[in-house]
């Protein structure tokens, strides 16, 4: 291998760490805004994680590529840089291909940039793993804030309209519950959802 | 009269009608991870609107002379990211050199928060809303900040008193935070409707 | 001086190597997108004004109108719907008002004799879910599809059914009612005028 830190660099771990273990909405706790803003449906929650991924390989991908000739103190502007200029390429891109998701998502699109997430991931592992590693690092940590994405929409679609994807779901009598289309509903369900990810992983770290 | 009236308005809303926390869900994670004790809690506030003035008047003078006139607004997020950047990083600086006791108290926060949704946040919807003059920039640029430290002190009162109460074990720390501040958000939804 | 320049391409050559590449890269994707960004922007108004008045075209019939809204005035356009053998189906224009939460704005359609509205569709609108929101569903807005075009009143109780110029509000959001018959009565006396003065109505 080319790099001398991670000597046997573990695929498969790269890729399977975020989906659980370290999944950045339930265990890690970073990047909150977006799993709160966007959740009131499960369609533009699938749009900003899918928009996520996107970022979070390629600005992985650079950053591995030149991580042996950034100097340390030029190191987070170029962070910024390149996430930046990916995010405006995925802006442009929703703008082109998916006006209806570009505008129920608005300025959260540009706010990927200061997701804590990607800068975390650049930092954490990019800069200092090889190029497949971090891309296989960036699917794993996106695929896992998308999950949660979804979940969470999911709760909060099928409780507050009574629908899955713009799909009816549940029986007609159904009275939707309004709240959970408000803030309140994001910060409770996220809450509780959290709990209960304590709740499955608390009996094995005793 | 009516031009200070629509700066005490747009003050008012962004504060507490639309504040960015409980309406827009920016600065979430400093929110949750600050909002332990409450002098750390107004110290990452003051911080915030230090930079949130600075930036959110500094960024709508780029957009404003810069971009607009030359049709660079494709490169609008990238100009942004960077201002600020460096607007933090100006700001570590200075306050390192010639404010040693207020570098002390809260300079800690100051390289954490170039990250913070809020300062973004603001920028970007100054430039949504088509905000077009500098007074009315300024304003809402500091009430954004203003509004935070507001929310990020309220939980933090309430979280020390939560520290005595009996919280199920799963519940600890930051999913009772959030379950609270869903409470706090249906509070400030009471708000709504007060400013056309 | 050599040296120092000499030192500053040092430091920071691979930053603005990826500047330029990254501008390169954004330029290419912009240049690549952009006539399908604005031609969204144009169409998704044209698919709601299709959506009220299914015609083949819509001219604009007077340009940079000042319609009368609660903060002063809103310029806006009257687009004149027309079907294929050129007869003139009605009008659109769009405005808006503060509703409870942000502006509403709408598009407003009347008849070719501007006598009764043909219906409305919300452009964009920031009202509390389940209740003020409800102005995007048949309840509130089938009330205005019909109804003659003058001062509309809102009334609390009444039947939705019958089409005429008492509006009942939507329960837990009369401030969003109230808004929208307030939008609908400011701007419709303008848009007469307007149309009347360029001889398309009587």
């Amino acid at each position: 291998m080319a790099d001398g830190i991670n000597t046997s660099p573990n695929y498969f771990n790269a890729l399977t760490a975020g989906l659980w273990k370290e999944n950045p909405t339930f265990r890690l706790l970073i990047g909150m805004c977006p799993p709160l803003a966007v959740t009131t449906a499960v369609k533009p929650a699938l749009t900003m994680g899918l928009c996520v991924i996107f970022v979070l390989v390629c600005s992985n991908m650079v950053i591995s590529l030149m991580r042996n000739l950034l100097k340390p103190h030029l190191r987070i502007i170029m962070f910024c840089l390149s996430i930046a200029a990916f995010v405006t390429v995925a802006d442009l891109y929703l703008k082109a291909f998916a006006p209806d998701m570009s505008e129920i998502l608005g300025a959260y699109v540009p706010l990927i940039i200061v997701n804590c997430i990607i800068i975390f991931r650049a930092e954490a592992c990019a800069s200092k793993s090889n190029v497949l590693v971090s891309i296989l690092d960036g699917i794993g940590s996106g695929s896992g804030f998308t999950c949660a994405l979804i979940i969470l929409a999911g709760i909060r679609e099928l409780l507050a309209s009574g629908k899955f994807a713009d799909i009816q779901v549940m029986p007609k009598g159904f009275v939707p519950w309004a709240a959970m289309q408000m803030p309140v509903g994001a910060f409770v369900t996220l809450g509780l959802l959290i709990g209960f990810a304590a709740i499955i992983t608390a009996p094995k770290k005793d | 009269m009516s031009n200070i009236s629509v700066l005490i308005m747009a003050f008012l809303s962004v504060v507490i009608v639309n504040n960015f926390v409980f309406t827009k869900f920016l600065g979430t994670c400093p929110y949750l991870g600050c909002s332990g004790r409450i002098d750390t809690a107004f110290g990452m506030g003051l911080a915030v609107t230090f930079v949130t003035t600075l930036s959110g008047i500094l960024t709508w003078l780029v957009d404003h002379y810069i971009l607009v006139p030359n049709k660079l607004e494709i490169t609008r997020y990238i100009c942004y990211i960077i201002v600020i950047a460096g607007a933090v990083q100006l700001v570590e600086m200075y306050v390192k050199k010639f404010f040693p006791p207020l570098y002390k108290s809260f300079g800690i926060f100051l390289p954490l928060i170039s990250t913070n949704c809020v300062i973004l946040g603001i920028c970007l919807f100054i430039n949504i809303w088509g905000i077009n003059n500098l007074p009315e920039v300024a304003v809402l640029s500091a009430g954004a900040g203003i509004g935070f430290t507001v929310a990020i002190c309220i939980m933090a009162a309430i979280r020390e008193t939560l520290k005595l109460a009996d919280v199920p074990p799963a519940l600890k720390d930051a999913p009772i935070t959030l379950i609270t501040a869903g409470l706090l958000t249906l509070g400030f939804m009471g708000f709504t409707g007060m400013i056309k | 001086m050599l040296s120092k320049i000499k030192f500053f391409m040092q430091q920071s050559w691979l930053l603005l190597l990826a500047s330029f590449l990254f501008g390169l890269m954004i330029a290419v994707a912009d240049t690549a997108w952009k006539p399908k960004v604005e031609e969204n922007k144009t169409g998704k108004v044209k698919n709601m004004m299709k959506g009220l008045i299914n015609a083949n075209s819509f001219e604009v019939a007077a340009k940079d109108v000042n319609i009368p809204s609660d903060k002063g005035f809103i310029k806006t356009d009257i687009y004149k719907a027309v079907d294929e053998q050129g007869n003139v189906l009605g009008y659109e224009y769009i405005t808006s008002g503060s509703g409870f939460g942000d502006k509403i704005e709408l598009i407003i359609a009347v008849d070719a004799k501007c006598e009764k509205y043909l219906g409305y569709q919300v452009l964009s609108s920031n009202e509390t879910p389940g209740f003020g929101d409800k102005i995007k569903g048949d309840y509130f807005s089938k009330q205005f599809v019909g109804a003659p075009a003058a001062e509309f009143t809102l009334v609390k109780v009444g039947k939705a059914e019958d089409i005429d110029n008492q509006i009942v509000a939507i329960s837990g959001a009369t401030i969003t009612s109230t808004a929208m018959v307030n939008i609908f009565n400011k701007s419709i006396v303008s848009v007469k005028e307007t149309l009347a003065q360029k001889g398309l109505i009587k």
